[in-house]
């Protein structure tokens, strides 16, 4: 996954540009979009948490995009050693991410969490999905192309949906801003008034070789379509950027049946 | 300036910023931009609240004695941001914006312009001016000062909202742009007028002004980019660049001045000339813009505060003068541009959009004002009551927006690419669908003849691999994964590139074919869906499964290939009777002889018993589908036969490449999900065979428009309702 290309993707769909978001966190625009560019480092815990604030996604969601293991859960680690050891318990484990899901479950039933807003949780991608919406082993010559198979499974979803419209619209998107968020994942998205969210996903069994932020050619499309603006989409975008940071290219890769491929991904997704 | 007097002169500062920044917390929170909260705070502080609640106070803070002072720094903050204002005009923006633009800026100008004119011709210069003034100084200065529009504030309104990017967004800033140049030529035109003491002058400052912007354009921009180009290569903004660049911006100031058309229109010009790729513009302004806007123009802004006198419009009748004047300038403005917008095409919420976003004037009119007011073109009077306007144009500028362009509207139209020209007249697409490797030569060899000498088809290939299939192959293939679809591909893409044709090939798993195949069909807006057929291993007819599945759902032509060998598309056979499949496979035919320079015959069939009427229509239905000029690779032959079958057959073995058939029961082909029998046509013809269905209400390829209108074309099906509404 790419941090900067994610910052980049859920900033120009919150409508905001690079000069305003700069403003408004108190960086420069140079900077930022260095950071976008991958060029300068990520930003830091509390750069981070205000841009999660801007977009207005939980800041968690971003943090998890940077795969970062907050200083938050290091200083709660130092200061109580005992969690420490719960830890490795459940590292020496193994526990799957189904299993950890159950664990959360526990926690959340035991010990609610009571905060202010910006921690609901991440809506899931698997219930937005379905086995005719999964394209498996799409070799092409062309993004467009793939672009234009996941439109028409959308379009089948879609009552009264054109397909070479939403494929158009797909397409439009991208020009604004560039879907790929790295690790082999792309996540085109379009607008379509009214509609409820569905998304499609396609595996490539042919990489493709594009420009990506991280250099790595892309495996896997996830073509998002919604029709409301803000919040729940931006997270939606962000929860695939972390899924593709943790290696859903790769698992989902080689998968000849859909089935197989929601299972995976639902798997991968237990822990939001 | 003793140094009791920089005491002074920093108090103010002090106090200004403040002000300006306190009041426009308060501006936030009511949405407005912040030029406001800066006007206001100016003419707080000047005479028209400070001055007349603590007279003493204002006397204290702002003696006469220390105006020069303020005005000088007004004056450089103004020079630095016009600079700016000539930096943020990208002339992309001028170019290249069609039609709507050049329209709606134009009647944005010239309305008001004629409107404020008129009014300083017919009514305000006796009413309002003295005689000393020129009469023609005073009328071409109303009528500019009405046909301002604040390039800056509109450009923040824009990225506040998020309407950069839409359309309206683009229309707006680029018409603004537009009007800001147009304005500030004029303006200068005005000036040199003004000081000017006879015509001769005018015409000797108009002369200099024009070598002036030729040397700007001829000498100064080639260098200028030079200096860019080494900035975005090499070594960043150094501070000797800004030091060039600084020096430059004055210069050029100084000359318009000494020129006599204003130091503003230098600063603007020399902005608008720096290059704008490249990071030189974009790094400048990041050095400036907090300089001058949050040290600089806020002075400018208290200066021309000090200066607006509320109190002058002491009666009824002055506050009326000001009230029409506010009524005019948005007549002129609003009504221009939103008429104008209306006229090229956008939608009356849009248009009215674009006239409020035009109307705002903000802190560029305020620079006119002051312009006027040094010259002493305006009275004192004139100019609080044009403050006041510019002041109310400003300020209804984000509230009517609000109103008339919602935020909902506004994400709608964002997201939804609403603004959709129609398509674009694109080329042929064919997607050919391959099952089976020996199907692909005849298919390259058939989208060579549909495409032409000039390749204008897009050829799309596609293969679905089954599921089991796939799982087969990856077992033996795993290491190529692209062998297992490139296995039926081949053949085709082999064929495709010896020919010269660019075939995109595309394959995936499958487990409908035919719906899948209709997807992409439709995902690619192909006019063609070109099916490969192979002999299947239980079923003997050419029509049944999958190809039955996707003639019925397609929106548009499928044709099934049956290839015998086709090598080359020279003599094609169109058995014609008249259905609709039939005029869809004239129409192919009718590509293959403009792209291919095939020979046609088209064998036209008619009954034993019908007398003569059926000739003369058949001629006529073929005429209408290949007009005169083409005709003449066309043969008609007609034949009267109890059986068309049997005569298209008999034709059929007189040597043709490619026999291009509709669908139908008169040629033993009927369409249908299972049949045991092969159908004849196909099983006894010797040339290779194009069997083309046609859908029923979709509109017939490469047909006349003459025929269009009489078909109707009747509404698809898969029409997009939402996206295009």
């Amino acid at each position: 996954m790419h941090l900067g290309a994610t910052l980049r993707l859920l900033r120009v769909d919150a409508g905001l540009s690079l000069r305003d978001l700069a403003r408004r966190i108190g960086v420069s625009s140079a900077y930022l979009s260095r950071v976008e560019n991958g060029v300068d480092a990520p930003p830091t815990q509390e750069r981070l948490t205000a841009i999660a604030r801007e977009l207005d996604v939980p800041p968690g969601l971003l943090m998890d995009v940077a795969n970062r293991v907050s200083p938050y859960v290091a200083g709660y680690l130092e200061d109580v050693p005992a969690a420490g050891t719960l830890m490795l318990d459940i590292a020496r484990r193994q526990l799957t991410g189904a299993q950890l899901a159950r664990v959360r479950a526990f926690l959340d039933a035991e010990f609610p969490l009571r905060e202010a807003r910006g921690h609901e949780p991440v809506p899931p991608l698997a219930p937005l999905l379905s086995p005719e919406r999964v394209v498996v082993g799409l070799s092409c010559g062309d993004y467009e192309d793939a672009l234009d198979v996941a439109a028409g499974r959308l379009a089948a979803a879609l009552p009264g949906q054109d397909a070479a419209a939403l494929a158009e619209g797909l397409r439009k998107r991208e020009d604004a801003v560039p879907s790929q968020v790295g690790n082999g994942v792309s996540v085109p998205h379009a607008f379509v008034a009214g509609a409820a969210p569905v998304a499609a996903l396609v595996t490539l069994a042919r990489p493709l070789k594009l420009d990506a932020p991280d250099g790595q050619p892309l495996r896997l499309v996830v073509a998002l379509v919604d029709g409301h603006v803000g919040r729940a989409r931006l997270m939606r975008l962000a929860h695939v950027a972390r899924l593709a940071g943790r290696g859903l290219a790769d698992r989902l890769h080689g998968l000849q049946d859909p089935r197989q491929v929601l299972e995976t991904l639902e798997e991968l997704e237990a822990l939001r | 300036m003793n140094p009791h007097m920089l005491a002074q002169l920093l108090v103010q500062l002090i106090v200004i910023i403040t002000v300006s920044r306190l009041i426009g917390r308060g501006a936030r929170w009511l949405g407005q931009p912040l030029v406001i909260a800066e006007v206001v705070a100016g003419i707080a502080l000047g005479p028209s609240l400070l001055g007349w609640l603590a007279p003493g106070a204002m006397q204290w803070l702002f003696p006469a004695e220390s105006m020069p002072f303020l005005k000088m720094l007004a004056e450089v903050g103004l020079v630095l941001f016009m600079f700016l204002i000539g930096l943020e005009l990208d002339p992309k923006l001028l170019k290249g914006r069609g039609h709507a633009s050049v329209a709606i800026s134009h009647s944005s100008i010239v309305v008001p312009f004629a409107l404020g004119a008129a009014a300083g011709a017919l009514w305000l210069y006796k009413s309002l001016s003295s005689p000393d003034v020129p009469f023609s100084s005073f009328v071409l200065f109303m009528g500019v000062s009405m046909s301002i529009t604040a390039f800056p504030v509109l450009a923040r309104i824009l990225t506040e909202r998020g309407l950069m990017q839409s359309k309206l967004g683009a229309i707006a800033i680029a018409c603004a742009a537009v009007d800001d140049v147009t304005a500030w030529c004029i303006l200068a035109f005005v000036v040199s007028l003004v000081r000017a003491s006879d015509l001769a002058h005018a015409g000797l400052t108009t002369l200099f002004a024009l070598l002036y912007i030729g040397f700007m354009l001829l000498l100064v921009k080639p260098f200028l980019a030079r200096l860019g180009a080494r900035v975005a290569n090499r070594e960043g903004l150094t501070q000797n660049v800004v030091a060039i660049t600084l020096v430059l911006l004055l210069g050029s100031a100084w000359t318009t001045e000494s020129i006599g058309i204003h130091s503003l229109f230098g600063a603007f010009m020399f902005g608008a000339v720096i290059p704008k790729e490249g990071g030189l513009a974009a790094a400048l302004a990041e050095k400036l813009e907090d300089v001058a806007v949050v040290l600089l123009l806020p002075v400018f802004f208290a200066f021309s505060g000090l200066r607006t006198q509320l109190g002058l419009l002491d009666t009824p009748e002055a506050w009326l003068t000001c009230g029409v004047i506010i009524v005019l300038a948005c007549l002129g403005k609003f009504g221009g541009s939103a008429v104008a917008a209306r006229l090229t095409g956008l939608r009356w919420r849009e248009a009215g959009a674009v006239g409020i976003l035009m109307n705002t004037r903000g802190l560029m009119e305020l620079i006119v004002l002051n312009l006027g007011l040094d010259l002493g073109v305006i009275s004192p009077t004139l100019f609080t009551m044009m403050v006041i306007m510019a002041l109310v144009t400003t300020f209804m500028t984000t509230p009517f927006l609000k109103l008339l362009y919602s935020p909902a509207e506004q994400a709608r139209d964002q997201l939804l690419h609403t603004p959709e020209p129609a398509l674009p007249a694109s080329s042929y697409t064919v997607l050919l669908c391959v099952s089976h490797g020996q199907a692909g030569p005849g298919m390259a060899v058939l989208s060579r003849a549909l495409s032409g000498e000039r390749k204008e088809a897009n050829l799309f290939a596609l293969h679905l691999l089954s599921p089991e299939r796939s799982l087969k192959a990856r077992g033996e293939e795993a290491l190529d994964p692209a062998a297992a679809s490139g296995g039926a591909l081949a053949p085709l893409v082999g064929r495709a590139e010896k020919l010269g044709l660019s075939v995109r090939t595309l394959s995936f798993v499958s487990s409908e074919p035919a719906r899948d195949i209709c997807r992409t069909a439709q995902a690619k807006r192909a006019d063609l869906v070109l099916l490969g057929w192979h002999k299947p291993l239980f079923s003997q007819t050419v029509l049944g499964g999958t190809v039955h599945e996707v003639m019925q759902e397609v929106g548009g032509t499928v044709a099934v290939l049956v290839d015998r060998g086709l090598s080359q598309v020279r003599r094609v056979l169109v058995p014609f009777v008249g259905s609709r499949h039939d005029r869809a496979a004239l129409g192919l035919a009718r590509r293959l002889v403009k792209q291919a320079g095939a020979e046609v015959t088209v064998l036209h069939v008619t009954s034993p018993k019908d007398s003569g009427s059926g000739t003369g229509a058949g001629r006529a239905q073929v005429e209408e589908l290949f007009p005169a000029d083409e005709g003449a690779s066309v043969k008609l032959k007609v034949v009267r036969h109890a059986s068309p079958e049997e005569a298209a057959l008999e034709e059929a073995k007189a040597g043709y490449d490619l026999v291009v058939v509709g669908l139908g029961a008169e040629w033993g082909l009927e369409d249908r999900l299972f049949g045991v029998q092969r159908e004849r046509i196909v099983r006894d013809a010797p040339a290779s065979l194009l069997l083309v269905h046609h859908p029923e209400a979709a509109t017939v390829l490469a047909q006349t428009p003459e025929q269009a209108r009489t078909q109707g074309t009747a509404p698809e099906t898969t029409q997009p309702v939402g996206a295009r509404s």
